[in-house]
């Protein structure tokens, strides 16, 4: 079955008319990822975007149809990790998930995260990466690529944004030696589809991570109908490339034979208006190498 | 049949956890609870017990990897202590305010600065008012039974809420006594499986679990905690009754009222200081003094009505702390006793005293000295300053 048709069978196991942003393209991947893991899984939403438009629910209605819960920001994996357990306990299969942003998973949850990985538990942890703390109004994370405007690096006067490197989630997640790990995109839907399916595989061997680079149109300042186009340049730039490892191995899912400068991806953004030639120029340094160290891994 | 072994209080943590049947136990080791950890892996590794373990990588975790393991279904254990259950706070606040009736036993340690480590109730007294019920015990038998019986009082449907069983670091979680150990299957016909009914993450009954809410429906949630807090009390009576008859131990309830019939003067107390305070009342009985003792066990709730009920009508009372309440200038305990008497509308002359604080040893000269100021200056005044044991001129 063709990717297509195969979506088209799944059924939908988030409900219509959740709140999120116009053309947002972590919508897209919440759904595609609950359709092809399916029923059997209970799946942990953190205080976050998909929190906050209602995928748990608000009051007394839910936008899930599967289990679903709010786990702390610091403790989405440990949680999880306990009901995995139990599920193991009485001998029943289910997917347990976490769906959280950048935020509970690079900064506030990164203990718990890197404990339930380092002890194998078997759990599948989707981060979705818009660069910050996107439902609160945009303040920074350790994700937030250097010299970002955010809420809380703020440019004023041309002067100012974020002054750190982005940390380098999916690489610090890959040398836990999971049993699997890939970055995904919204705008590599097939891609995506064929990684999940092999996450709930490799899932009952330890923690899988999988690492989704999520642009945010109301956050970075960027048309709603731009949603798929800018999440594609992201990764035609090699700026957020998609790989997988696999037991230590490294290998490219989509090897971008001609990669376009990364000036084409960061100036579709109001939050890197701001950068002068050279704040570009470092930004592809930075791509650059780190796209050289990921292709020597690869060749290991 | 029961048997008889001289143990110290972790071990007889472990062996109460142990008789409970756990189906998941997350515990970060911390002093002075690590032996806790330790005799547990030694169990499952053993096949003793057949619980699932998670060597979690902080308490943070061990707390989160209960309250999901709950929310499954499953029965739960953890232990920790101090800096550990400060750590473990915001999913602590979670795990009673969803309901969970998760089992924890607190090997009570001060909380730092200055840097500390022995014993003293000031960590779990300090979250008293996080929503779980909390018992403190005075013995190595005390912590074995209290907690078999804590997972039949927190998994009750009239209750449904975690509970901590609390003692004394060093004092009673490294010193050795004679512990009476019940067999397994008096434990198991005391104790049924636990079944959760109220909120469940299973993909059978998929249910959206703690999703945001508004505060008219917040506010019901708290009130029905609080009405099965009220509920643990009464509860804690039953159980404590049963297990007594079953057993052949039982320990008062919320309250240990100890030569109280007749007395003038009582002295109340709470964990393992309660032992040298008895044999200090029963020397001033040998001496004619009507002297008796109140040992504080539930926390929380607090057992107002009985507290008063013992207390009123006496010449004079004394409470003594081992911990502070900042910004009361006395101990916790005292102000939760002047708050009974107060509901009571009773007063009684009083001295609140402060004592034992970073494991410092409470000894018999500080209760005679303690009693000594209840008979003869507790009537001085209405308002009390604080009297400081373990001071130079207090006691030694």
């Amino acid at each position: 079955m063709n990717v297509v048709d195969k979506l088209a069978a799944y059924e939908d196991q988030i409900s219509p008319g959740i709140s999120a942003c116009v053309g947002c393209n972590v919508e897209l991947t919440l759904r595609t990822c609950m359709k092809v893991l399916g029923p059997d899984t209970i799946f942990a939403i953190p205080p976050g975007c998909m929190g906050g438009v209602g995928v748990v629910g608000w009051d007394k209605q839910s936008g899930a149809k599967t289990p679903v819960f709010f786990p702390l920001l610091d403790n989405v994996a440990s949680m999880l990790a306990g009901i995995k357990m139990h599920y193991e306990h009485v001998g029943r299969k289910v997917n347990v998930v976490a769906f959280a942003g950048d935020g509970a998973s690079v900064d506030a949850g990164m203990q718990c995260l890197s404990g339930a990985a380092e002890r194998g538990d078997k759990l599948i942890y989707i981060c979705y990466d818009n660069e910050g703390y996107m439902n609160t109004g945009y303040q920074r994370s350790g994700s937030t690529t250097k010299g970002a405007w955010t809420s809380t690096t703020p440019v004023i006067d041309g002067v100012g944004g974020k002054k750190q490197n982005k940390k380098d989630f999916p690489m610090i997640m890959a040398m836990h030696d999971l049993p699997y790990m890939a970055t995904m995109s919204p705008a590599f839907i097939p891609d995506m589809v064929r990684k999940l399916e092999r996450a709930m595989v490799e899932s009952e061997r330890g923690l899988v991570y999988l690492h989704v680079y999520n642009p945010c149109l109301t956050g970075w300042g960027c048309k709603s109908d731009e949603s798929i186009e800018v999440s594609r340049l992201s990764v035609e730039t090699n700026f957020a490339p998609l790989y997988e490892v696999g037991d230590g191995k490294f290998k490219m899912s989509v090897d971008v034979k001609n990669p376009k400068p990364v000036r084409e991806f960061i100036t579709r953004f109001k939050k890197f208006r701001h950068l002068t030639d050279e704040d570009i120029e470092a930004l592809q340094a930075l791509t650059d190498r780190k796209m050289k160290r990921l292709h020597e891994l690869c060749k290991m | 049949m029961s048997e008889v072994k001289v143990i110290n209080g972790n071990m007889a943590a472990a062996m109460g956890a142990c008789l409970c049947r756990p189906d998941i136990i997350a515990a970060y080791p911390i002093t002075p609870q690590t032996p806790i950890v330790e005799y547990l892996a030694d169990f499952v590794t053993g096949g003793r017990l057949g619980s699932s373990v998670s060597e979690v990588e902080s308490e943070l975790s061990a707390m989160s990897v209960c309250t999901g393991a709950s929310l499954a279904g499953s029965r739960v254990f953890t232990a920790t202590a101090s800096q550990g259950l400060a750590l473990m706070y915001e999913p602590y606040f979670r795990a009673s305010t969803l309901r969970l009736p998760i089992v924890m036993a607190v090997a009570n340690r001060e909380m730092i600065s200055p840097q500390t480590l022995w014993g003293g109730p000031q960590d779990s007294l300090t979250v008293r008012d996080a929503g779980w019920l909390q018992i403190y015990v005075e013995d190595n038998q005390e912590i074995l039974d209290t907690l078999i019986m804590a997972y039949r009082i927190a998994e009750d449907k009239k209750v449904l809420l975690p509970i901590n069983v609390c003692f004394d670091g060093f004092y009673l979680s490294h010193m050795s006594e004679r512990v009476e150990i019940p067999d397994q299957e008096s434990v198991d016909a005391f104790l049924p499986a636990y079944a959760p009914e109220h909120i469940i993450l299973d993909p059978r009954r998929p249910m959206a679990v703690d999703p945001l809410t508004n505060g008219y429906l917040l506010t019901e949630y708290r009130l029905k905690h609080m009405m099965a807090q009220q509920n643990a009390l009464k509860l804690l009576e039953a159980v404590d009754e049963e297990f007594g008859e079953r057993f052949g131990r039982s320990y008062g309830g919320a309250v240990e009222e100890y030569r109280c019939e007749d007395a003038d003067y009582v002295m109340v107390t709470m964990g393992s200081m309660t032992g040298v305070a008895k044999d200090c009342v029963d020397e001033a009985r040998r001496a004619g003094k009507k002297v008796g003792l109140l040992k504080i066990r539930m926390v929380r709730p607090f057992p107002a009505e009985r507290v008063a009920r013992v207390l009123m009508g006496r010449k004079a009372f004394g409470v003594i702390d081992r911990n502070v309440s900042f910004g009361w200038n006395t101990g916790i305990i005292y102000e939760e006793v002047c708050a009974s008497m107060n509901r009571a509308a009773a007063f009684v002359p009083n001295i609140p005293f402060i004592a034992g604080l970073g494991g410092e040893d409470i000894t018999a000269e500080h209760i005679r000295y303690a009693i000594d100021e209840v008979m003869n200056h507790a009537e001085d005044s209405v308002k009390q300053d604080t009297v400081w044991l373990n001071r130079e001129d207090k006691g030694r």
